[in-house]
């Protein structure tokens, strides 16, 4: 065996085993007929092509095994939920635009045109669009546009973690935007057509997020804090998924949407973190306290019972 | 199903022969005007799903210095939906070049006057 033909099959064993037993023989004629004379190692291009191999085969590519197909199904929803928030988030705050548009007294609020934070307030509004746009894209079967879409939009949640000194807010920020993005990019090949059911749930996030404007904006008029724990986005979110269980838990033996369910938990757990330990050090009350810690009280059996039963659901592995 | 670039070559590929994996990649190179050059991994993706969706299979197997090599052919549904995309590919091109035309045309025109 010559090094190269050596060095292409470790580059293999990214492959499940089972696809490497159909494959590989095949696979290693066809690399060593196409690399000819000169080439000593893989090149990058061709490790990167099979590594995507892997992803789409781990991910429930076709004739996959059933194992392959419920893990697939897990991650395309992550994916999808993840950027159903953007998406209702975006749509939250572009409906306090008017509002703070319409607010003549403090330029400060928006920024006078041309300064810094008129930038900071574009970008705030235009990022999350851009994950509003990737999520439409990748309900319309085009994966292509959603995966750079995507990108885009996690950019702000990047630069604030790789900054001089992130703090915990900006680290936890960065795995709650960015953990979506990537299940996007493993899990939605090129050629993905767009999901079965219903091109229609595209607006649920959109009215989602103008609905959860409208109560959080009647919170605050019945006298609460405006944007309270439970009256932000995310504590919609929480309240969203806690009502989604009993749907989820109904399906039965379905691994692919309670695994996905635990993953949506764990993430909204995970953002919560730094509220929860900076609790002693500001002086929040006795009251966004509880609504804080009452929040983690849901999610994690949340996370526990769903990341339990769709573990013991998924289909066995093949022999 | 979303018809991508590789996907189109390689049915392409098998219109008039049953080809090897290596065969296919020269032949997307050929069509595409060397623009298109096929990564195995990236081939590997396309051969599932083509034969996952019926559009290609196996035809024969051969030993071939002691490693195995498949050839792929192209199947009669292969045919049928590759015929549908290369006639919808067509109709588009055509407009595009009726609009130029008109366009080119129309600026010959002004030109006249």
């Amino acid at each position: 065996m010559t090094p190269l033909e050596r060095r292409y099959r470790a580059v293999l064993r990214l492959l499940p085993a089972a696809y490497r037993a159909e494959r590989e023989e095949e696979m290693v004629d066809t690399f060593m007929e196409a690399a000819g004379g000169g080439l000593r190692r893989p090149g990058w291009g061709e490790i990167a092509s099979v590594l995507a191999l892997s992803a789409r085969v781990r991910l429930g590519g076709p004739g996959a095994p059933p194992r392959h197909l419920a893990w697939g199904a897990a991650v395309r929803l992550v994916a999808l939920l993840g950027l159903a928030y953007q998406t209702a988030y975006a749509a939250f705050g572009l409906a306090g635009l008017p509002y703070l548009l319409s607010y003549e007294g403090d330029a400060g609020l928006l920024g006078t045109a041309g300064s810094a934070d008129r930038l900071g307030a574009i970008a705030d509004y235009g990022f999350p669009c851009c994950s509003a746009v990737a999520f439409v894209a990748v309900m319309h079967g085009r994966p292509r546009t959603a995966k750079a879409a995507a990108v885009l939009g996690a950019l702000p949640a990047l630069a604030g973690a790789t900054a001089m000194a992130p703090s915990l807010r900006d680290l936890v920020a960065l795995v709650f935007t960015a953990v979506p993005v990537i299940a996007l990019l493993l899990a939605f090949p090129g050629d993905a057509a767009p999901p079965r059911r219903g091109r229609w749930l595209t607006v649920v996030p959109l009215v989602a997020g103008l609905i959860g404007y409208g109560l959080s904006t009647a919170a605050a008029a019945a006298g609460g804090v405006r944007l309270s724990p439970w009256s932000e986005p995310l504590g919609m979110a929480v309240v969203a998924l806690v009502a989604a269980a009993p749907f989820v838990a109904a399906r039965g033996r379905s691994p692919g949407p309670a695994l996905a369910l635990a993953a949506a938990g764990a993430l909204l757990l995970i953002v919560r973190l730094p509220a929860v330990i900076g609790l002693p050090l500001e002086q929040a009350s006795a009251g966004v306290t509880a609504m804080f810690l009452a929040q983690c009280a849901l999610l994690v059996p949340l996370v526990v019972v769903f990341a339990w039963r769709g573990w013991r659901s998924l289909p066995p592995a093949r022999p | 199903m979303n018809m991508t670039e590789p996907m189109f070559l390689a049915l392409t590929a098998l219109v008039d022969e049953p080809r090897h994996g290596y065969g296919i990649v020269q032949e997307a190179d050929r069509l595409s005007g060397g623009r298109v050059h096929l990564k195995i991994g990236t081939l590997y993706g396309v051969l599932d799903r083509l034969a996952g969706a019926g559009l290609i299979e196996l035809d024969h197997e051969e030993a071939h210095q002691g490693r195995l090599r498949r050839y792929y052919r192209l199947t009669d549904e292969g045919a049928r939906v590759l015929e549908e995309e290369a006639a919808r590919m067509a109709a588009t091109a055509r407009t595009a070049t009726a609009r130029l035309r008109a366009r080119s045309s129309a600026r010959l025109a002004r030109g006249t006057t």
